[in-house]
């Protein structure tokens, strides 16, 4: 009697982690939930007047950076035969420069009273590519708009792993052999930002912002950055860095005149405050589509 | 008693520690997902083990050797049933003479083993084509441990010293011994669901959470003084019978080293947020912690069997409960 019940309890054990696993197989490999972010109640799409303008600036690092840390690549030889000077990219400063920082409108009222947030805007066509080169990502941030492509490509002799882990989104992890065709994700829902990293190899770090609208741009390498399209009102423009937990962000308060520019400075490390001086300039604005970085 | 029976058990056992040790390895190389296929590793069961594929590709091929030799050790067990049924069935010609497991609670324990590896090889595929989640990873980690843990019982059952006739000794003292040593047993597996649970809430780049840092570490108190306790009783009552000596300071050893060993995983880990990559001393350590974790309750199944085996409830004891009940 109790052999019997042994073995009814031994099938049904291994049929319920059977039917589990099939379950688990069965889900789509590609990510983007079908319940994706659903626009506010009486959203308008957003049609260019023509007097959109600007904002840019730079961001500045005070005090002494933190000096990169060197990688170690012996797990795998074809990083470090590609890339021999691999150090981390979390504070990268040339001449008290800051790179690899997000700046974006968080929110703000446009000129004729309506908020940000009461406008829709068009998920650029063109796709935007992460690279995995020299066994670290290219671009370090960058950002896209909600259900906008990201193109995922191998420069390198070797195999990675693309692994997303956003709070919003569904989690995504996909292998990448050295050759393979690139691979395409999207995301549904906003988000600031999505991590992602390579389980091939775990120094390999990038973030993507996921943003609703595409008036956002990342620091080059000598700190600047310019947010084209910009309707006239005043925003809540945010610096966002990487580091701890969530990272660091700075704010103000920016109002962006008809066909002019505004300039928003930020500054991170020691003591370092944001700083905004909106200035009047009158500048041709640009309708720009979405872009990865400045 | 089968020496083939109790080696092959050994080796099970074994294989089974180091397969713990793998495992480890991987979670904290953070190599998990280092493929996102399963059970075959990026489409082939030799993938280039470069990276952290070396990890997780490798934990797999241990997994998959421990699987076989516990299918290979049932059918030991099993050997007389399984040749007596083809014989009856005509498919072989002579009944054997080889008895296998003579004792079929022993045959049991070891389908049991079978059942319970198959489910954690599962559980394995589940935790990559889920991509980790919590639940799944640390129901994984746990179920390693008892699958150890039965591979060790029936190491212990199979053994001269158990099947040697040891002489019944009733418990002295008002605490009995045996229940303190199932009680240190108990507490040390929900020490080890919560160090699963711990181990996979944060990879090694993120801070671990304080919630259950705290109840883990207000585990291993819980776990030294069970255990201690227990050790120390034995000791002290039992000094002259090594059956039950030699356990317990095993047991007492091991948990002072991984008492020692947590602390060091803690310093380690608290650091390794600012590295820039799992470095050797974290993940060493923190395996280390793990290993010795599966020995302490290895240790401490062990003993827990063997006081059973030995100790009766004292007399007066026993004449207490009848009083009450009349």
């Amino acid at each position: 009697m109790f052999m019997k019940q042994t073995k009814v309890l031994l099938i049904l054990t291994i049929v319920l982690s059977l039917l589990a696993l099939a379950s688990a197989c069965s889900k789509a490999p590609d990510g983007g939930t079908p319940g994706g972010e659903t626009p506010a109640a009486g959203a308008k799409k957003f049609a260019p007047k023509g007097n959109e303008g600007t904002i840019s600036g730079a961001v500045a690092f005070t005090g002494t950076p933190p000096a990169p840390k060197k990688i170690a690549t012996d797990a795998d030889p074809a990083c470090g035969q590609k890339n021999p000077n691999l150090s981390t990219e979390d504070n990268v400063v040339t001449n008290g420069k800051l790179a690899n920082v997000l700046v974006y409108i968080k929110e703000g009222t446009l000129a004729d009273g309506t908020k940000i947030g009461d406008w829709t805007f068009d998920t650029p066509a063109a796709a935007v590519t992460l690279d995995q080169n020299g066994c670290h990502y290219k671009p370090h941030v960058s950002a896209i708009m909600v259900n906008q492509k990201l193109n995922i490509t191998n420069s390198d002799p070797t195999q990675h792993n693309i692994h997303f882990t956003p709070k919003n989104n569904p989690d995504w992890n996909q292998s990448q052999p050295n050759g393979a065709a690139p691979l395409s994700h999207s995301f549904a829902r906003s988000e600031i930002l999505v991590p992602v990293k390579c389980n091939q190899h775990p120094w390999m770090k990038a973030y993507v912002a996921v943003l609703k609208h595409p008036l956002a741009a990342v620091t080059a390498e000598d700190g600047s950055f310019s947010i084209k399209g910009v309707p006239p009102g005043t925003y809540t423009v945010v610096a966002w860095h990487e580091g701890g937990a969530t990272g660091t962000e700075k704010t103000m308060q920016v109002t962006v005149p008809a066909s002019g520019s505004a300039t928003a400075d930020f500054a991170f490390g020691e003591a370092a405050t944001a700083s905004g001086n909106p200035s009047l300039q009158m500048m041709p604005a640009l309708d720009v589509p979405m872009m990865v970085r400045h | 008693m089968n020496r083939g029976v109790h080696r092959f058990a050994l080796l099970l056992a074994g294989a089974t520690f180091f397969l713990i040790i793998a495992g480890a390895l991987v979670t904290s190389h953070d190599a998990g997902l280092a493929t996102s296929d399963w059970p075959l590793s990026n489409g082939q069961f030799f993938p280039r083990m470069v990276g952290n594929l070396f990890w997780e590709h490798g934990h797999r091929m241990v997994a998959t050797t421990v699987g076989f030799l516990t299918v290979c050790f049932t059918v030991y067990l099993y050997w007389e049933q399984i040749c007596n049924w083809l014989y009856r069935r005509g498919l072989i010609r002579t009944a054997t003479a080889y008895r296998g497991e003579p004792r079929r609670w022993v045959r049991r324990l070891g389908a049991i083993a079978l059942g319970t590896v198959i489910a954690q090889g599962l559980l394995g595929g589940l935790t990559v084509k889920l991509n980790l989640p919590l639940v799944v990873s640390a129901a994984h980690a746990t179920l390693a441990q008892l699958f150890f843990c039965t591979t060790v019982s029936l190491a212990v059952f199979t053994s001269r010293s158990w099947l040697k006739n040891h002489p019944t000794m009733e418990e002295q003292g008002s605490l009995a011994v045996r229940y303190v040593c199932v009680a240190a047993a108990a507490t040390i597996f929900l020490q080890l669901i919560i160090g699963a649970t711990l181990r996979h809430s944060a990879t090694w780049d993120q801070p671990l959470p304080t919630d259950l840092l705290l109840t883990h570490i207000g585990g291993a108190i819980a776990v030294t003084l069970l255990l201690g306790t227990a050790a120390v009783l034995i000791l002290l009552r039992y000094g002259s019978e090594t059956f039950l000596t030699r356990p317990a300071k095993i047991a007492l050893s091991l948990l002072a080293v991984q008492l020692f060993l947590g602390v060091a995983a803690y310093i380690t880990r608290v650091a390794s947020p600012n590295d820039p990559q799992p470095l050797n001393p974290m993940v060493g350590i923190t395996v280390a912690h793990v290993a010795c974790g599966a020995l302490v309750f290895a240790t401490t199944i062990v003993l827990t069997l063997r006081t059973f085996k030995v100790l009766r409830a004292s007399a007066a004891s026993f004449e207490l409960a009848t009083a009450e009940r009349s």
